[in-house]
């Protein structure tokens, strides 16, 4: 009983306690805490796709270019307002995205993979290179709009943006997967030919998540771009996805929790390794090794085998069933 | 006249560094179902191994090469004991991360001793002008991969027929619990063929790095090319690899000499993507059956 109650009330005085975080930080520890949180949301749509959909992509990454690039050359260049610019680069990420699902609805396994390397690997080398539009290697810089009293100049106001944006999305993805969608994604995942047999529809559903991701990943990046100020195309290759895996996996796949506590420690953990590359790399490269092997459901998992988190439920009313099957057994 | 020529001749030169890339991936691929992601990252330590032992130990250069190899084989057979085997049932997915993972690791570990820098790595006969002959010109480097590429090629072909390790590998390969059953150590196969593979990737890495410089980035290039070699070839084809190789390499060298420069530096991700849309299966990839 006690659970079911820290279960329901978690989340709303976690957002009241985020709330009031600006009044005790910094500009530079409000900067890392909306780094964090951007994460969050990208992790959350690398989550979708990599842990409940077990779809192998390369390409996260490289979504959050498109949307972290979308967004910046429409406010940098045509000066759109932030209010349009970021759902944009949502969605033109996710339409990328669920083109990139094209190939994934008849590859398996290792082409999967390969493919969205490739794709990622090309988005990158066309914001490198296409100078004209992208201004290449210099980046693009985020100029500082006012909204009313709201000014993109200030850590602490974008705050509350990002956050209202991270708890819309967190809610979103968690009515996701305990819909009829959620178990069609873990369905495929566990066995394509069984799921069919079901009456899902392979193609519409790969395709659907693909597009979900994408968009996280989108509004993710293009939050990303008001965080920074000032993109370049480089902050989007092979190490920036090797980010996302380890934050998806050190927290735990298929646990929405658990890329939240991913996001916390693999954004805050750099900090302290400021400007080392080689560290930095050395140290997610061998902890996404050793969680994988060591720990597969990473931190959430961990804390789901001891019981001090609950196990998710994919479908609704599933703890309702347990207890009236319960009731009912024991009468 | 010339041009072609020139340009089939260097072609066949990368294309040769391209398949012994794309045969360590497939041997790995095959034998474990692992996509390796860092392979190139291999290569890259190969070559610096070999670039240490060459400066700093003074040794001579074949041994410093050789040792380099070695170095790498026994790096390979110890990941797979230590990395690869106790999740070797697990998930394709759950494999090619932890490769992911490595990838990583081994360029924090090159990074830390040797920094950002970019370092030239001596060439083995640094004194002797091209060849010439008749109208064909060739680098010493080149002719020197080509024969190295072409020598592993043989010996790997003997090694695979007529050894009793090769011959329990290409059974390990078709069937894992048939193997174990008729009681091949497959654990033993497993680090085998790792270290074949590391090995392998480390000659490559060697070879490359005379030309195309030494930095602790250098891997992703060749396994870019490496897995568009082993995708045309079907990704589970030994002969596979090395035809896309030397495919890759020709497509290379005269789409960029014809078309545009720059196509040489996106061909990789164009030729998979190209040929994974038309052709999944690769020019020596069967089509796989579906059980239910």
């Amino acid at each position: 009983m006690t659970r079911d109650l820290i279960h329901r009330w978690f989340a709303p005085v976690a957002i009241a306690i985020l709330l009031l975080v600006p009044l005790t930080t910094n500009s530079y520890i409000q900067f890392i805490i909306n780094q964090v949180i951007v994460y969050v949301i990208i992790a959350i749509g690398l989550n979708l796709l990599l842990g409940y959909a077990g779809q192998f992509a390369f390409a996260h990454a490289a979504m959050m270019g498109i949307g972290a690039y979308t967004a910046a050359l429409l406010m940098h260049r045509l000066g759109v307002t932030f209010w349009i610019a970021v759902p944009a680069g949502g969605f033109a990420a996710a339409a990328i995205g669920s083109l990139g699902a094209l190939p994934a609805m008849r590859m398996k396994r290792v082409y999967l993979a390969l493919m969205t390397l490739a794709i990622a690997e090309l988005i990158q080398w066309v914001l490198v290179h296409w100078k004209v539009v992208t201004l290449g290697t210099d980046g693009v810089k985020i100029p500082h709009e006012k909204f009313l009293w709201f000014t993109l100049a200030s850590d602490y106001h974008k705050f509350y943006l990002i956050l209202a944006a991270m708890a819309v999305l967190y809610v979103v993805a968690r009515r996701l997967v305990e819909s009829k969608f959620g178990r069609s994604l873990v369905a495929i995942r566990e066995n394509e030919i069984v799921a069919q047999c079901n009456g899902i529809s392979i193609a519409h559903t790969k395709a659907a998540v693909f597009a979900v991701s994408a968009f996280y990943a989108g509004i993710g990046g293009a939050l990303f771009a008001l965080v920074l100020g000032h993109i370049v195309p480089d902050g989007f290759g092979l190490f920036q996805l090797v980010v996302h895996f380890s934050i998806v996996v050190i927290g735990g796949l298929i646990s929405m929790f658990g890329s939240v506590i991913g996001a916390v420690l693999l954004t805050t953990l750099p900090e302290l390794l400021r400007g080392v590359r080689a560290l930095q790399e050395l140290i997610y490269g061998v902890l996404l090794m050793v969680f994988i092997i060591f720990m597969p459901g990473g931190i959430a998992g961990f804390a789901k085998q001891r019981g001090w988190l609950p196990d998710e439920i994919l479908v609704r009313g599933w703890r309702a069933l347990q207890a009236r099957l319960k009731r009912e057994g024991g009468s | 006249m010339e041009i072609p020529l020139l340009l089939t001749a260097s072609g066949l030169a990368n294309g040769a560094l391209y398949a012994l890339v794309a045969l360590g991936l497939v041997l790995v691929y095959k034998t474990q179902d692992v996509v390796q992601f860092g392979h190139g990252e291999v290569l890259m330590i190969g070559a610096f191994i070999g670039y240490s032992l060459l400066n700093y130990l003074g040794l001579p250069y074949p041994a410093a090469m050789l040792a380099a190899v070695l170095a790498c084989g026994i790096m390979g057979f110890v990941l797979e004991r230590i990395a690869f085997r106790p999740i070797a049932y697990h998930h394709h997915i759950t494999l090619a991360m932890v490769t992911v993972g490595l990838s990583f690791a081994l360029k924090g570990i090159a990074r830390i001793p040797f920094g950002a820098d970019i370092y030239t790595f001596p060439r083995l006969f640094p004194d002797t002008p091209t060849i010439v002959w008749g109208k064909l010109i060739v680098t010493p480097q080149h002719l020197v991969t080509i024969g190295v590429a072409l020598a592993l090629t043989i010996g790997l072909f003997v090694f695979f027929r007529s050894t009793t390790m090769g011959k329990q590998m290409r059974a390990t390969q078709q069937n894992l619990t048939g193997a174990s059953i008729i009681g091949i150590n497959t654990g033993l196969i497993f680090s085998g063929t790792w270290a074949l593979a590391c090995a392998i990737g480390a000659v490559a890495g060697v070879l490359a790095a005379p030309d195309a410089l030494l930095y602790p980035d250098m891997g992703a290039r060749f396994l870019l090319k490496g897995f568009a070699a082993a995708v045309l070839g079907g990704f589970e084809s030994v002969p596979g690899a090395i035809v896309g190789g030397l495919l890759i390499g020709l497509i290379d060298n005269f789409a960029g000499f014809y078309i545009d420069t720059a196509f040489q530096e996106i061909s990789a991700y164009c030729i998979i993507i190209l040929v994974l849309f038309v052709w999944p299966y690769g020019l020596f990839g069967r089509r796989p059956t579906h059980r239910v």
